[in-house]
């Protein structure tokens, strides 16, 4: 692990964009999340780590309410984005997604065009008054992505198409073009080959920029070198949460301890 | 795994063996595996052979019913037969039955024989070589047409069914001898006028174009009405348990709650499916016939109870297809932020597209050859006239092309197992048609992902 880089990065305080308060989630009789709080904050990459199973995905998916398509579900205490819980009966769970944006484990693009996967999302939000606002949207969303340049001259292809590093970067690429306020990835690059996995790495890291990142990762060296906060998960709780230079190199819990050095998990 | 590393002389001792020499469990294995093909080919052998043998019966015994023997004759359309007052008023050419016709056509057939000079000894009833159906025709012919009377016209008409047989190989000479309907002579008068080319045998466009006709005169009967009837219903089922079958599997599919009531919706849609037919027609006919009052033999009620039939398969294929479809799909789709309904319709619905064509045309052409139920609701009546256009023609009496073929076995003159079969043939041309059409649909609307 590269602690120098860990020392050097500088930590820019900003304000708390996701707020979670005594959070529990059950899936059936099973308690899958206890008592999670926490503060994600705006312009921030955070990561949760953590052993399979520990719930960091769930906890996660609690973040823009996909958890409501899996009927035993059930969650507990107040999420709140920018002050307003969203679990609150007023939301709707489409608006909430439109603000919180989702990239998945495996890349899904949709089996249509480069150019409809990412104009779907502006389309459906009403973002594009017209074909050549929905042209530049997209054009920004998959600059963004860090992917125009490889597919500029054939977004008409079908995103199924492309190679699993270049489905990924398309995914986020559409996860961005709804213009999101937080951008939330399920283990973004576990399928991706060390190539892929690099630049999607170092997009996450512009990303930061603009919007606040939340990462679920397997892998503490992802963690290391992309995030600036760190959460670590066991069993359903949140066992310690923190800078991400402090939590590698100096936890103050034995399990994260454990964790980080190989000995659980 | 310690336990091994502290004993290794527990293992069996280790025999040399050579690659190049089988053993006996793999001899066994293989064995096994040649059997199984060899159980496999003659499975896949018994249904082919099946399939053929059912095939070549239909052929052999039904193409025949695309071809048709006619005779020409000119015919003279005397006034003092057909219009005694001389004023061709409609109403008094109506009142000439079709025996009215029967002499003009008797004479006509002896002239021709005369014509061409044929002699053929004992000959007696030379007119019985035409159809019954010759009088109708000409009937109608000059019904249309009352300025021809008094003129001699050349009408093509068709043959007796029995003299269509002898040109088919159904009737023989012996079989002449002991049959009241048909004599040897006459069968000699239709080879002499086959040999002057007064008489021939041609393609049959009117078995598809005809009506049935009744019990005596099989060389007219047609398919006419049934499949018209037939394609009514196909209209019907398809309009009514295509949305409603993929309304009801979309919504229990992705919608509905998981709970013991939609399980037990789930189930008896299962068991809908294995419902024998018969109980939808007794459905039919207390449901749309006794209580809501609509018409007998009409193609709505077929249509309707074909329809609940047709649901079931319809349901369980669209809900297999929407199973099919990955759940990244939806995933990616509630992930920017679309509405369950928007992530239904827009991305789920069209990967499943080509499970929900297939299920539905494999459905109709289930629906399309049932027979059962239309028996109840009256479609097995004798039905001669052709329903009207579309709307008010779904309410007028037709046939089925299933019954039809039905109804034609159960006759006595063996030209109608001929008849049947031919209408077997045209059931399974639709039926191939339809398939085909499932299978381009489905390559056509094919995506992977």
């Amino acid at each position: 692990m590269d602690d120098a880089r860990l020392v050097e990065r500088d930590v820019v305080m900003t304000e708390t964009k996701i707020a979670a308060r005594n959070v529990q989630v059950y899936y059936g009789d099973t308690h899958a999340i206890k008592d999670v709080n926490v503060d994600i904050q705006d312009k921030t990459v955070t990561a949760f780590i953590g052993p399979s199973g520990c719930g960091k995905s769930t906890f996660l998916r609690c973040l823009n309410r996909m958890n409501d398509t899996i009927d035993v579900a059930r969650v507990e205490g107040d999420i709140l984005l920018d002050g307003e819980d969203i679990y609150d009966k007023q939301v709707d769970p489409v608006q909430l997604r439109a603000k919180v944006g989702m990239v998945f484990q495996k890349p899904n693009p949709f089996p249509k065009s480069i150019y409809d996967n990412v104009a779907y999302g502006p389309k459906i939000h009403g973002l594009a008054g017209s074909k050549a606002d929905l042209d530049d949207i997209v054009e920004k969303a998959l600059r963004r992505g860090a992917i125009w340049e490889e597919v500029k001259d054939r977004l008409s292809e079908p995103g199924t198409g492309l190679s699993g590093g270049q489905q990924q970067r398309l995914c986020i690429a559409r996860a961005v073009a709804t213009e999101p306020e937080v951008l939330l990835m399920d283990e973004p690059c576990s399928a991706l080959d060390p190539i892929a996995t690099a630049q999607v790495e170092e997009l996450i890291d512009e990303l930061k920029q603009n919007y606040s990142v939340v990462i679920v990762t397997h892998s503490m060296q992802q963690a290391a070198r992309v995030s600036q906060k760190t959460a670590f998960f066991h069993l359903g709780h949140l066992v310690e949460y923190g800078e991400t230079g402090q939590i590698f190199t100096n936890p103050n819990d034995s399990r994260t301890e454990s964790y980080i050095t190989g000995r659980i998990g | 795994m310690t336990d091994i590393a502290a004993s290794p002389s527990a293992q069996p001792a280790r025999t040399k063996s050579s690659l190049l020499q089988l053993d006996a469990r793999t001899k066994r294995r293989n064995a096994a595996e040649a059997r199984f093909r060899l159980y496999g080919m003659i499975a896949v052998a018994i249904s082919v052979l099946a399939l053929v043998f059912l095939l070549s019966s239909i052929l052999s015994n039904g193409l025949s019913a695309f071809w048709q023997t006619y005779i020409v004759l000119d015919v003279e359309l005397t006034e003092e037969k057909l219009d005694k007052n001389g004023n061709r008023d409609p109403a008094d050419l109506a009142k000439v039955s079709t025996f009215g016709y029967a002499p003009l056509i008797r004479d006509a057939m002896e002239a021709k024989i005369a014509e061409k000079g044929i002699v053929i000894e004992g000959l007696e009833d030379p007119e019985d070589l035409i159809s019954n159906e010759a009088a109708a025709q000409m009937r109608r012919f000059v019904l249309a047409n009352p300025a021809v009377i008094g003129e001699t016209v050349t009408f093509e008409v068709l043959a007796a069914g029995r003299i269509d047989g002898f040109f088919k190989g159904r009737v023989t000479m012996q079989s002449a001898e002991r049959d009241s309907n048909v004599s040897p002579e006459q069968l000699m008068l239709a080879e002499a006028m086959k040999e002057a080319g007064t008489l021939e045998t041609r393609f049959n466009w009117s078995f598809i174009t005809w009506p049935d006709a009744s019990e005596n005169r099989p060389e007219a009967a047609g398919l006419g009405v049934a499949i018209i009837g037939s394609f009514y219903m196909m209209i019907v089922v398809l309009a009514l348990a295509l949305p409603i079958g993929v309304a009801a599997s979309i919504y229990l599919e992705e919608f509905a709650p998981k709970n013991k009531f939609t399980d037990l919706i789930e189930v008896n849609i299962s068991n809908l499916a294995a419902v024998p037919s018969i109980v939808f027609g007794i459905l039919g006919l207390s449901i749309f016939i006794n209580f809501a009052g609509l018409p007998q033999s009409a193609p709505i009620v077929g249509g309707l109870v074909l329809t609940l039939m047709t649901l079931p398969t319809i349901i369980i294929a669209t809900r297999a297809s929407l199973k099919s479809v990955p759940p990244s799909i939806r995933d990616a789709a509630l992930g920017v932020g679309a509405s369950k309904m928007q992530a239904v319709f827009h991305h789920v619905l069209p990967l499943a597209a080509p499970g929900i064509l297939t299920g539905t045309i494999i459905g109709l052409a289930q629906a399309l050859g049932e027979t059962a139920p239309l028996l109840l609701i009256g479609m097995v009546a004798f039905v001669r006239e052709f329903p009207a256009a579309p709307p008010e023609g779904f309410f007028d009496p037709a046939a089925a092309l299933p019954v039809q073929v039905y109804n034609w076995t159960q006759r006595a003159d063996p030209a109608f197992v001929e008849r049947a079969s031919g209408a077997i043939i045209v059931l399974l041309v639709f039926l191939v048609i339809m398939n085909a059409v499932a299978i381009l649909l489905r390559r056509r609307f094919e995506r992977r992902w």
